[in-house]
């Protein structure tokens, strides 16, 4: 029995490098836009009129594969059940140093979470990036408010992702392995999946 | 600001429509004409563009009687104290402040995002086909130089009087005009003696920089640095207070270990 099992294929492993990639991207080159303090920012794109360009090609990229990315997932993280109730409760157990005991399936109710909320900002930062890209096509009421939303959405974004980059890698070691080379140590999925892992291990058995 | 505020005052009882100004500042700027239609009114663009930073506007009213009545007023950037086109350009002096006090443009640093489009609570700025920044500028190259701008310096009317900012306010004070624009925004460069109410002339009776402008520039952006920081911090006091949850087999978990 091989220690490891596969928890992302290759497909999904790409679109999220996709994603962050893209998402790095529009960081940089957005920094500047979301305040003047950061222009300098604008210097890795030889200035703003780079940066405004890359900005909006970046954000196509991430905007495509963030978005084929929430379909390709979207089955397991819309349903939330008792166990997902549990997570939320005791917040996954991350305010304890106790071992917890939440039956988390493929995910837990906080990556559920996590990957909705990602999906509709995607939306939402895609439909305003938009009319922030031709604010000469729209009513003036309605660009203020685009660059207002765009710019919230990106604060949530940042926050997001930084906790998402802990959580993924010294939070939870053994992680980071998933995204890279698809599998994850058995005793891994056993612990932090066990639903999920119970439903590979019956296949498995199923197979024999 | 080293010297005293300057401003313009638009005297509208003064204004004959004869776009003198409109003229004198294609002119001085080196501004193309547009091509414009005949619309049934001598008003003459009915915008302002990238190529016209001032024009008369022509308000026709007629009362039940079937008079007619003709207001003409002048349009153009108002230089506001506190301007929302300044507020949140991202390019370092793409828009700045002359040192007499009014909003100028570079449009070499103009980067094109157009947020001062939005932020403009009087909707002036333009952007042409070379897609920089336009606006009127109060020829900051004549003034800088102690030259009155172009459009009064061309007013044969007396209709736009240029001079320093708080003897313009006192002289339309005394007159018994109405003085728009005296403390609105920090005070507008330009400021307007109307005859009538505000919004008769198509201006806003109390301008400021958009609710949604202020959200963005004064809330969503320190709360951005808070929240960045905020949850660099939260991560790094999570990892020291309660550590790595690093799975280990079942034995060592019956052999004491707390952590998971």
């Amino acid at each position: 029995m091989s220690k490891y099992v596969e928890r992302f294929n290759t497909k999904e492993r790409v679109l999220h490098w996709f994603v962050a990639a893209s998402f790095f991207t529009l960081l940089l080159s957005g920094l500047g836009l979301f305040a003047r303090l950061f222009h300098g920012y604008f210097d890795f794109f030889g200035g703003g009129v780079g940066a405004i360009l890359v900005h909006k090609y970046a954000g196509i990229v991430f905007f495509a594969s963030s978005l084929l990315l929430f379909f390709n997932h979207f089955r397991e993280m819309n349903v939330f059940d008792e166990d997902d109730r549990i997570w939320f409760r005791q917040l996954g157990g991350y305010l304890s140093r106790d071992v917890n005991h939440i039956n988390s399936g493929k995910f837990n109710a906080g990556q559920k979470a996590f990957g909705l909320f990602m999906g509709m900002a995607t939306i939402l930062m895609g439909v305003t990036g938009i009319v922030n890209w031709f604010p000469l096509s729209f009513p003036r009421v309605i660009v203020r408010l685009s660059l207002l939303l765009h710019g919230l959405l990106f604060v949530l974004f940042i926050m997001f992702v930084v906790v998402h980059a802990y959580l993924t890698t010294i939070g939870n070691p053994g992680t980071l392995e998933s995204m890279i080379y698809g599998n994850v140590k058995r005793i891994w999925a056993r612990k932090h999946h066990p639903k999920w892992y119970g439903e590979i291990a019956g296949r498995e058995k199923a197979a024999e | 600001m080293a010297q005293a505020r300057m401003g313009l005052l638009i005297d509208t009882s003064r204004c004959i429509g004869c776009r003198s100004c409109q003229v004198a500042c294609k002119e001085w700027n080196h501004l193309e004409a547009d091509k414009t239609a005949g619309a049934g009114t001598y008003e003459n663009p009915r915008d302002l563009t990238p190529n016209l930073y001032n024009r008369v506007r022509f308000i026709e009213n007629a009362d039940v009687a079937g008079n007619v009545k003709w207001r003409f007023v002048n349009e153009r950037c108002l230089h506001c104290g506190d301007a929302g086109c300044m507020k949140v350009c991202p390019s370092p002096g793409a828009l700045f402040r002359t040192k007499e006090g009014f909003v100028g443009f570079d449009k070499a640093k103009c980067i094109a995002c157009k947020y001062c489009v939005s932020a403009c609570p009087f909707g002036v700025p333009r952007y042409g086909v070379e897609d920089k920044v336009a606006k009127c500028h109060l020829c900051l190259d004549r003034v800088g130089i102690g030259m009155g701008p172009a459009c009064a310096t061309a007013c044969p009317t007396q209709a736009l009087q240029f001079g320093d900012r708080s003897g313009l306010v006192a002289k339309a004070k005394a007159s018994g005009k109405s003085l728009y624009g005296e403390a609105d925004l920090a005070g507008l460069g330009v400021l307007y003696a109307l005859e009538e109410r505000p919004e008769a002339y198509g201006l806003p009776s109390s301008p400021s920089i958009p609710t949604s402008i202020f959200l963005w520039k004064d809330v969503i952006k320190p709360l951005g640095i808070l929240g960045f920081w905020g949850s660099v911090a939260a991560v790094l006091v999570h990892y020291i207070n309660f550590g790595a949850r690093t799975p280990e087999d079942d034995n060592a978990e019956k052999g004491g270990s707390a952590r998971e």
